[in-house]
């Protein structure tokens, strides 16, 4: 609309509205660069509001990027985050872009433009360097490349309206400053490096591969020799093999299979199943397959679902139960149960006895009407309800690590899902039941019930939507009973997850319990001891060999990449051992959708190259020791404390001193510490 | 900015962080007086503070005057209604001058004041006091036996407002005795007053030396809505007759120094009614319409006429020339929700668009629901404009009674 009023003809207008708009804009600086320190909060928001309506009108962007730095020397960004632009992280601007109130927009479009400034126009700053701005600016544009192809979204427009055209402006800004090719290939690389930790929800990344398949096939957009890594990505989605290459329609597809003997369906089987477990992604022509193959060969389904020899034997032995589940759960509107039944099979959980009766009872399971409802709500009704969950059973049972936490701040509930389905399938199930069923569920806490439906309240204030379809069933139940975990134990000295975490996770969570933050005073605890009893009871080289045998709930502290404390996090540790290159690391479960974070001081999360499984993330045992604040372990199989050397501890302790451990140590050990560093010296 | 040892010291009585940037920014030395909450801000930003809580007058009152004076100020200004008389009581020690406590409590008290100027030969409305709704009912039936309405005829209203509170605060309109039961009980005593057919406007005085050092006519367009400076030529042409009435009320009150905030009526005959009158800033930003016309600080103004130590010459070069040194008319409007239900702040499209919209404090709602308005209330922000042309500043500050800013 914008584009079609400002024509060639409408144009000086614009440019006179621009013009008066920046004459009040730097009125509105001058006023907030003169103002004193305390004064500058109430001369800000004129500045803010004049910048949003320049942002408005075209050049605007332009406008304001040439005033970047008397912008930021005025004081715009003084006293919030954006004021170390080094530490900004790009993933937090898909929020504030798309944040309803206009000054959070405003400020993050300011300092993109300061750091288009930096990166292109030489604008010396002291905090960052070009090549720094330039690196996150376009990351900043991958992660939002929606905002330069799409126009804004119904859900934009209702929270943002007229706001909503403000970061579409300063991105086809920065597009034209930094050029697209930079933006495609970054963005490629996200993608993958997403996709390889396997997660259960992928729409997001469907979503972006679908931009650069736009992109390519635009004329008008000149990408050079860029985009090259998306082809796999493109045509897992869009043409994975011989027959539906040129992305006929799934129509069109079917009759093609009508067609074809059994070699050709061989060929199509292959290259269905290689772009499945080369990406993780399934087409929507892949079910088709699966479907058409259900009265032709069994042989060939295994093949289509890329089974080796463990899936297929489990395959041949439910034989019934994997072709009803195809047919009620994978469908070209949800394929990505075809990828969650393969795993599924290969991890061979069928053949513990409860499983495969409990399948059974999913596929004929009667759902309650708000789980339809919220089934629906959340994905729309192209399938039924039922097909939707089923759908996220297999995929939770195939990928017990893919589970995310969304948006929300249920980490708990959805660290005891991925465990549930890690370790116990057939207890989760019988969660996913009560909950879609029942509409509530019962647990104990030291032998009295807790039930979901008389609880008071989660940890989550709203109900969550951005979820996998078992969490967005089984999560609201869980969180609620979690906190009422949490209120029984208000009063008791010391942490409560040290009675909760076993109670809600399983048995197989140690009832011993080591904390290194003092409750009361939120300084570091004997954190020697903490970390000798850690190696103890987890390092294979001081508990005599012996491998982590059930998935542990664990408590870390997170930090940011400049290694500044952000809050309290749960993961699961499930595997320490020697890495390829012979570092002791453990490998953890983070119910972040993406498990590689920059944690600062050097402590870069892996979630792959280091010997990890998909979903897995690791750090080398003394990193991750760094960051831990809970861990619970068997209190009758521990190991030997003494026998860890004082430097392996100084260095674990040097992290966390540096890191979220900062401003908690406690004020003897301080004097201790400068003691000893003078001895040394 | 440097401050000049022979000049005043001066302790601004309240919190505001536009008068106290002004002083910051002015060559006089100034000290903070106000409650222990800012102490911690001051410390941080390396303000002049001293606390006190501005609560009612009494026996140990007197400790803050005794502390200024030990300090060496020269004298305190009231920033806020409530403080008025602590200056008052303070200055009357300072300037050693008991007669100055006296004016502000005259100055603080609506029916008082009215009685006084009325003594002094100003025009005022009929007035007097309510305790409870039958008085209420009572002066409505005589004020409309008065204006000779027959039973029957559309009653002409009449005001409330409360006797020591500023601006619109607890101002309201009562037409039928109906109306009366709205009121709280809680509300009264109250000052009634005869509706004024008019047109009401409000003036800022600096005064020094007991002369006009600068004379401000605010325009209100709709009163308690929208105001806008230097007036429109129309109000402009009483400028001498305005200037006449406030050299009357100068003298009325005995006032030496100071900045006044009087408001009047001028009816249709030309004839003008005295409303009331505030020791200290006008509310509605009136200051940053001022600043932004003409260019000067009137904090800073409002220094130097309270300063002993300011020479005529000085306040002669400070001010500008009243409306000829105007670079434009500059108004703000305040803005209510419309609607009882609101979900967020949408400024209208043809108000961001138009080239004399300026600024805005507007901020997102906190609460969906609006509570009704009872009195006058107070507006949820300030919407800022300037332009060259009065009237249509004014008629655009009009029409924005229109619109919905909280949808």
């Amino acid at each position: 609309m914008d584009r079609q009023t400002n024509g060639p003809g409408n144009e000086p207008a614009g440019d006179d509205k621009l013009l008066g708009l920046l004459d009040k804009f730097d009125e509105a600086l001058e006023l907030l660069a003169q103002a004193r320190d305390f004064a500058k909060p109430g001369k800000l928001p004129r500045v803010l509001d004049t910048a949003r309506r320049v942002l408005l009108q075209p050049g605007g962007a332009a406008a304001l990027e040439a005033r970047a730095q008397a912008l930021e020397e005025a004081g715009v960004f003084q006293g919030s985050d954006w004021a170390t632009p080094q530490f900004l992280l790009p993933s937090l601007t898909t929020y504030s872009l798309k944040s309803s109130s206009a000054d959070t927009v405003v400020i993050e479009a300011l300092s993109e433009l300061r750091l288009l400034a930096v990166a292109k126009a030489g604008y010396p700053h002291p905090l960052v360097s070009a090549e720094h701005a330039h690196h996150y600016l376009t990351q900043v544009m991958a992660l939002n490349l929606w905002l330069l192809f799409s126009t804004p979204s119904e859900a934009e427009r209702e929270t943002q309206g007229r706001l909503a055209q403000i970061p579409r402006n300063l991105f086809q800004h920065l597009a034209e400053r930094i050029g697209y090719e930079h933006i495609i290939d970054k963005l490629i690389g996200e993608i993958w490096r997403i996709l390889q930790q396997r997660p259960i929800q992928v729409d997001s990344a469907k979503q972006m591969i679908t931009q650069i398949a736009i992109c390519q096939a635009d004329p008008s957009i000149d990408l050079g020799v860029s985009g090259q890594g998306a082809d796999r990505l493109v045509s897992s989605l869009f043409g994975p093999t011989q027959g539906c290459r040129e992305d006929p329609g799934l129509e069109v597809y079917r009759e093609r299979l009508a067609n074809m003997d059994n070699a050709a369906l061989q060929g199509e089987a292959i290259g269905f199943a290689r772009a499945m477990h080369d990406t993780g992604l399934v087409s929507p022509y892949h079910p088709v397959l699966l479907r058409h193959l259900l009265d032709h060969s069994d042989h060939l389904l295994a093949e289509a679902l890329g089974l080796s020899s463990t899936g297929r034997d489990c395959l041949l032995c439910y034989r019934q139960l994997v072709h009803a589940l195809i047919r009620g759960g994978v469908h070209p509107a949800n394929p990505q149960g075809a990828y969650g039944l393969a795993l599924m099979l290969e991890r061979g959980i069928l053949y513990q006895p409860p499983v495969a009766p409990a399948m059974w009872r999913q596929l004929g399971l009667p759902l309650s009407e708000w789980s339809q409802a919220r089934l629906n709500l959340a994905f729309g009704e192209a399938v039924s309800p039922r097909a939707r969950l089923l759908e996220g059973v297999m995929c939770m049972l195939g990928q017990p690590l893919g589970v995310g936490q969304g948006n929300n701040p249920t980490c708990q509930s959805a660290r005891a899902l991925s465990m549930w389905a890690y370790n116990d399938p057939d207890y989760l199930m019988q969660m996913v039941a009560w909950a879609a069923r029942d509409d509530e569920i019962i647990m104990h806490f030291e032998g009295q019930p807790i039930s979901s439906m008389e609880s008071s309240g989660g940890v989550a204030k709203s109900l969550p939507m951005d979820l996998d379809p078992v969490s967005l069933i089984v999560v609201p139940h869980l969180d609620r009973i979690y906190a009422e975990m949490g209120r029984r134990c208000v009063g008791r000295e010391g942490d409560p997850h040290r009675w909760v975490n076993p109670e809600f996770h399983g048995w197989w969570s140690g009832r011993g319990f080591r904390i290194n933050v003092d409750v009361a005073t939120g300084r570091l605890f004997e954190l020697d001891t903490f970390l000798r009893h850690f190696y103890a009871s987890y390092h294979p080289f001081y508990n005599g060999n012996q491998p982590v045998i059930h998935p542990q709930p664990a408590g870390i502290a997170v930090t940011d990449s400049a290694a500044r404390f952000i809050g309290w996090h749960a993961i699961t540790l499930l595997r320490v051992s020697l890495d390829p290159s012979e570092t002791m690391r453990v490998y953890f479960y983070n119910p972040n959708y993406d498990s590689g974070q920059d944690w600062g001081d050097g402590v870069l999360v892996s979630t792959a190259g280091h010997g990890e499984r998909a979903g897995e993330a690791s750090l080398p045992f003394e990193q991750l020791a760094s960051r831990l604040y809970i861990f619970h372990y068997d209190p009758l199989e521990r190991g030997e404390l003494a026998n860890i050397s004082q430097e392996e501890l100084d260095r674990v302790t040097g992290y966390v001193h540096r890191s979220w451990g900062a401003d908690r140590v406690p004020a003897a050990q301080l004097q201790a510490e400068s003691g000893q560093a003078q001895s040394d010296t | 900015m440097d401050k000049n040892p022979d000049k005043g010291y001066i302790a601004l009585l309240g919190w505001s962080l536009n008068a106290i940037e002004a002083a910051e920014n002015f060559d006089r030395r100034y000290v903070v007086v106000a409650p222990d909450w800012a102490e911690e801000y001051c410390e941080k930003h390396d303000i002049p503070y001293l606390s006190w809580h501005f609560e009612r007058l009494n026996d140990s009152s007197l400790d803050i005057a005794e502390k200024l004076k030990d300090m060496g100020v020269d004298v305190a200004i009231p920033l806020f209604e409530e403080t008025v008389e602590w200056a008052g009581a303070i200055n009357s020690l300072l300037l050693d001058n008991p007669r100055l406590y006296g004016q502000s409590l005259l100055l603080r008290d609506k029916a008082l004041m009215k009685r006084r100027a009325q003594l002094g030969g100003i025009r005022v409305g009929i007035f007097e006091e309510a305790h409870d709704k039958a008085d209420v009912i009572r002066f409505l039936k005589r004020v409309n036996q008065t204006l000779l309405k027959l039973d029957g005829d559309p009653n002409d209203p009449i005001h409330l407002k409360a006797f020591d509170k500023a601006g619109c605060l607890g101002h309201r309109v009562i037409r039928t005795p109906d109306e009366v039961d709205t009121i709280p009980d809680e509300e009264f005593p109250v000052l009634m007053e005869s509706h004024l057919d008019g047109w009401e406007f409000a003036v800022e005085a600096w005064i020094h030396n007991g002369k006009i050092a600068f004379l401000n006519i605010s325009e209100y367009v709709t009163l308690g809505y929208s105001v806008f400076v230097p007036a429109s030529p129309e109000l402009e042409q009483y400028r001498p007759q305005i200037r006449a009435q406030i050299e009357k009320l100068i003298k009325t009150f005995d006032i030496d120094f100071g900045l006044i905030h009087p408001e009047y009526f001028v009816t249709s005959d030309g004839e003008m009614y005295f409303g009331e009158v505030a020791y200290r800033p006008p509310g509605f930003k009136v200051f940053e319409l001022l600043e932004r016309v003409y260019g000067f600080n009137a904090y800073q103004a409002s220094m130097l006429v309270f300063d002993p130590k300011s020479t005529a010459d000085e306040v002669k070069a400070f001010f500008p020339k009243e409306v000829e040194d105007a670079r434009y008319y500059a108004g703000c409007f305040g803005v209510y929700p419309r609607r009882r239900v609101v979900s967020q702040l949408e400024i209208p499209e043809e108000v961001e668009d138009h080239p004399y919209f300026e600024s805005h404090e507007l901020t997102p709602p906190v609460e969906e629901t609006v509570t009704k308005r009872t009195a006058f209330g107070t507006h949820w922000g300030l919407v800022y404009f300037t332009g060259e042309d009065p009237h249509r500043l004014r008629d655009l500050l009009k029409h924005m009674e229109e619109l919905d800013f909280y949808v």
